[in-house]
């Protein structure tokens, strides 16, 4: 029996019943409080503003906010450098702000999940502090401490660019302490059980203020051991173990979702045990499959596609891939190194435009040369592929970069609402603002906003919007089994849901030109495919191969309803 | 009542897409064997027919289905009377998987399984439409059994080559399941091969014409290279010159092989100057380019080294390769069809092969150009998806242990434009306007 089916107290009672297996059937959506509305005017957003824009996120369809750190940081790196895990960054409000948060999401039916720092703190952390002061005290042992530089030779240093070594020489304490990341962020000990102790307490805090569940940042790297590259120990997953046991065993509807930029074979084993259905992370990115996406439709094939989902293992039937198009982060390129087992991910990286693409930091509409054709298909594509959704904050209307804004800033502007002042984000002076809005001509915000889209039916935003409901209308999207079906052109890509009698069916064009197709849909034989969008009834499928024509980069889907009628003899 | 059946075929069999002898007169149609497989309504017989044409005599294989009444879905298939072509018949087939799976024998037919795979029953079939000489069923989702209809005595190719391929765990083919033989003139004769339907591949044709379109749509961009065009296929072309690579020498390795000594290696060069020179006269387009010819010709000839022959496929193009989501899949080591059965087997040399291939390249990026309006405008871009394929292509055989230098280079040029001059007088008698395709093979290109 699992843990999932155990007595548990209601957590979640806001209007919506409780579900613990939510988040197969969610659409994420990924927001940057920094950059969605600012309620105070000092030109910063924060989490005033973030409630304000909830009904927004509502009529959109979202059903959970993942947001970026949002605790106290000095801001080296984005907040992923956090000096107090208990505490709200000051800019963006308070514990009680945050606490209100939670609840007005909750009335509204949508969850929030918070990103969380597990491997590293800031180096200006008090436990950092006490611990190069104080070696023999209680947080003596709250790092990783050497006499030298020696030791865990094998692990790979992430950040090339700027770090030498994962080692960084304390002159205060006078030893070497370990970062697998920014010097400034040192990575903390959990062969000590004191730490493990700690970070479990970090979990039950926010939990008990009532948030849904943490998107887990780089847990590959918690613990390390010589003779190892220090990634993905046993080690590791007992702990993940160790949390998930406790969040089940005291937050059932709670979700924990994986950063793990690794292989699919790799990232499965963090979703634990198939025996149990999942016993460590319910979630995990699938990073290889967004640059196939990307991929496939420059090659206008189907192949990177195909290829990539079909040595996607199978996942322990609790757990859930969380896919996404474009995130706050560049694409990294991480996996590329460990390239003998996947030749055509090599394959990959040698093509140098695409390089040049998904390896330069933009958003969605930029990358695809702000071709509506092409946004709405990677947008069916996000919908139906296998996994929940997580958009972007800003790509349901198609906003654009600043490529002359440093490191990932140039897609972290803020929100465009309105063609007012500052987009509607802030009333502050403009100079005053985090970051400068959009201005250029195509993606400038007098144009492009979410007010203006709202009015207009033909928008991206209502085309999204629309989307999303019918994904939500359709839970074999979440939950179906996904099975690619033959097709005669290998610029189609088609494949079919099915949960029971709940079947979708989707062919999508990858291609800029019209394309016919065949398919052999005789296993759907008698039925007739009825078009998502409009309602249409297509012809029934018989015996021969079903044909059927897209425009270039064009899309159907499907619901495949059995016919009632007697069939013909 | 057996007389009416046999003047009932010869008035429907020439109509059939796999029959060989189309526009000659049909004297007589003959019932070699006839073995019952299913008998009741409807039934099933498994034919073999002898056609009879002005002084030829060939056999075909007929699954022929009877009822009382043909309902509608069959009557495409109907040949007349109570009977049928039940090939198109799911209800019908299905006695076949179930012959194979038990290895069953049914008076002279023999019904096999490879060893160590078990046939799934119960599946239904669907006859593969657009095939020219033979007859495919797919069964379910699972499997693809291709009926050969004009038999020729002996053990098909196919089936030879791909089983012991099998046998040696190649990636390359596509897993064969079963097969059913008869004797004919004492000769154990392969009736039809049933492999593993690669269900959600595409043939390696489709996908270039794919990559040539995309090329294309930058015609007025002639800054950007092939290279950096979305569509790009040199990575695909790469992969797919180590597969072949890999199945010439998986093929080396299962089969005898044998060496071309200097003096035949002249008379073959003679050969090809002999069908140079009649294609020559049928087509005068080709005068004035047949230099480059006579000159790799001359090449040939001057090899002072036995070249190595072994079992090829014969009739590679990218056509015959399917793109899997993990491998490049060979199909249809079948050789020519209609070709008498020790020349489908005799030993090649392997670079037979790759010329084909490198052909097929050029005909997947000019084929699109026939009556193109912009058809000018896009011959250098052609020019260089060939240029660009044909070099990965040729890497990627390299890689995978395929010898194409020095003397081989003079073999394989050779042997590509012996393919070209065969595909000029091809074209000028049937597809005239295609004509222009191989005729660019004869502009010397640097490789």
């Amino acid at each position: 029996m699992s843990a999932a089916s155990q007595p548990v107290p209601n957590t979640f009672t806001h209007e919506t019943p409780r579900d613990p297996f939510w988040y197969k059937r969610a659409v994420f959506y990924e927001v940057l409080i920094r950059g969605f509305k600012d309620s105070n005017g000092d030109g910063t957003g924060d989490i005033n503003g973030l409630i304000e824009k909830l009904d927004y996120l509502k009529w959109l369809g979202v059903d959970c906010l993942w947001l970026l750190p949002m605790y106290e940081s000095p801001l080296r790196d984005g907040g992923y450098d956090i000096s107090d895990y208990t505490k709200i960054l000051p800019e963006y409000g308070t514990l009680g702000d945050f606490i209100r948060l939670v609840d007005e999401a909750h009335k509204r039916g949508m969850r929030i999940i918070a990103d969380l720092v597990m491997n590293h703190t800031s180096d200006q952390h008090p436990w950092f502090q006490a611990s190069r002061h104080d070696p023999d005290g209680p947080y003596g042992d709250f790092y990783v401490w050497s006499d030298t530089d020696e030791k865990y030779k094998d692990a790979r240093i992430i950040f090339v660019d700027t770090e030498t070594s994962n080692w960084t020489y304390d002159p205060v304490r006078g030893q070497y302490y370990w970062h697998r990341f920014f010097h400034h962020q040192p990575d903390l000990n959990y062969n000590n059980p004191a730490v493990q102790e700690a970070m479990l307490e970090v979990l039950r805090f926010w939990l008990d203020l009532g948030i849904d569940g943490f998107r887990l940042d780089a847990v590959p790297y918690l613990f390390e051991k010589d003779g190892t590259n220090c990634e993905n120990l046993p080690e590791t997953h007992a702990y993940l173990k160790r949390i998930r046991a406790e969040v089940d065993r005291l937050y059932p509807d709670r979700v924990l979702l994986a950063e793990a930029n690794q292989w699919p074979s790799d990232v499965v084993e963090y979703f634990g045990d198939p025996v149990t259905g999942g016993d460590e992370c319910h979630m995990a990115f699938h990073f290889p499959l967004m640059p196939r996406i990307f991929m496939a439709v420059r090659r206008e094939s189907r192949y990177p596609i195909s290829e990539i989902l079909a040595q996607t293992p199978k996942i322990p039937e609790n757990c859930q891939w969380g896919i996404f198009l474009r995130n706050h982060d560049e694409l990294t390129l991480e996996m590329v190194t460990d390239e003998e087992r996947d030749y055509m991910y090599a394959e990959y990286a040698k093509d140098p435009r695409m390089r040049a693409n998904v390896g330069i930091r933009r958003r969605l509409a930029p990358l695809l040369d702000n071709d509506r054709n092409q946004i709405e298909l990677f947008t069916a594509l996000l919908l139906s592929l296998p996994g929940s959704p997580v958009l972007y904050y800003g790509d349901e209307i198609g906003m654009g970069d600043n490529i002359w804004l440093g490191d990932r800033d140039g897609v972290r502007t803020p929100m465009q609402w309105t063609p007012d002042r500052n987009a509607g984000f802030s009333d502050c002076d403009p100079g005053r603002l985090y970051l400068p809005v959009i201005m250029d001509p195509i993606y400038g915000y007098q144009a492009l906003n979410v007010e203006a889209q709202q009015k207009n039916p033909g928008s991206l935003l209502h085309w999204t919007r629309r989307m999303i409901e019918i994904r939500k209308r359709h839970p074999v999207f979440g939950l179906g089994d996904f099975t690619e079906l033959n097709s005669s052109n290998p610029s189609v890509l088609a494949f079919v849901r099915e949960l029971g009698n709940d079947r979708v069916l989707c062919v999508n064009n990858l291609s800029r030109f019209p394309q016919p197709v065949e398919l052999d849909l005789r296993r759907f034989e008698g039925s007739t495919p009825v078009e998502c969008m409009g309602g249409v009834p297509f012809p029934p499928i018989g015996e021969l191969p079903y044909l059927l024509t897209l425009p270039g980069h064009g899309f159907y889907w499907f619901t495949l309803t059995p016919t009632s009628a007697t069939e013909e003899s | 009542m057996t007389t009416a059946l046999e003047d009932l075929l010869a008035g429907w069999i020439g109509r059939q897409r796999w029959f060989a002898g189309k526009g000659r007169a049909i004297d007589g149609v003959g019932i070699e064997s006839d073995v019952e497989l299913k008998s009741g309504d409807p039934g099933l017989r498994h034919l073999i027919l002898q056609v009879r044409q002005a002084g030829t005599r060939d056999r075909y294989q007929l699954l022929l289905g009877t009822r009382q009444e043909i309902p509608q879905r069959l009557q495409h298939a109907h040949i007349g009377g109570g009977y049928y072509d039940a090939a198109h018949d799911a209800e019908l087939t299905a006695v076949l998987l179930e012959a194979m799976a038990q290895g069953a024998d049914i008076g002279p037919l023999r019904f096999r399984a490879m060893e160590g795979v078990t046939i799934e029953t119960g599946l239904r079939s669907l006859v593969l439409g657009a095939e020219q000489s033979n007859t495919s069923l797919v069964f379910g989702e699972a499997y693809i059994c291709k009926l050969f209809r004009r038999l020729v005595p002996g053990i098909n190719p196919e089936v030879e080559i791909v089983t012991a391929l099998a046998r040696r765990g190649s990636p390359h083919i596509a897993q064969p399941y079963g097969w059913f033989a008869i004797d004919i003139d004492g000769v154990d004769t392969t009736l039809a091969f049933m492999q593993r339907y690669l269900s959600t591949a595409n043939d390696g044709w489709s996908l270039a014409l794919a990559s040539v379109r995309d090329l294309y749509g930058y015609a007025h961009q002639p800054e950007i290279p092939a290279s950096d065009v979305g569509g790009d296929f040199a990575a695909e072309s790469h992969r797919l010159g180590i597969a072949t690579a890999r199945v010439h020498r998986e093929l080396a390795a299962a089969f005898p092989t044998g060496t071309l000594d200097p003096p035949e290696i002249k008379r073959m060069a003679e050969r090809l100057r002999a069908r140079l020179d009649r294609t020559l006269l049928e087509v005068p387009q080709l005068r004035g380019r047949d230099e480059v010819v006579h000159a790799a010709y001359d090449r040939l000839a001057d090899i002072d080294h036995p070249i190595t022959v072994q079992r090829v496929h014969g009739d590679y193009h990218l056509g015959q390769v399917m793109r899997t989501h993990t491998e490049w899949v060979v199909l249809d080591f079948e050789g020519e069809p209609g070709q008498p059965l020790e020349e489908r087997r005799a030993l090649d040399t392997p670079l037979r092969d790759v010329a084909g291939m490198l052909r097929s390249f050029d005909y997947a990026a000019r084929h699109l150009l026939i009556n193109h309006p912009e058809g000018r405008i896009l011959e250098p871009r052609a020019a260089e998806w060939s240029a660009r394929n044909r070099a990965a292509f040729l890497a990627g055989y390299t890689e995978g242990g395929g010898r194409v230098h020095g003397d081989d280079a003079v073999l394989l040029r050779a042997l590509e434009y012996a393919k070209a001059v065969y595909e000029v007088g091809y074209e000028a008698r049937n597809r005239p306007t295609w004509l222009s395709i191989p005729l660019a093979a004869f502009t010397p290109r640097e490789e």
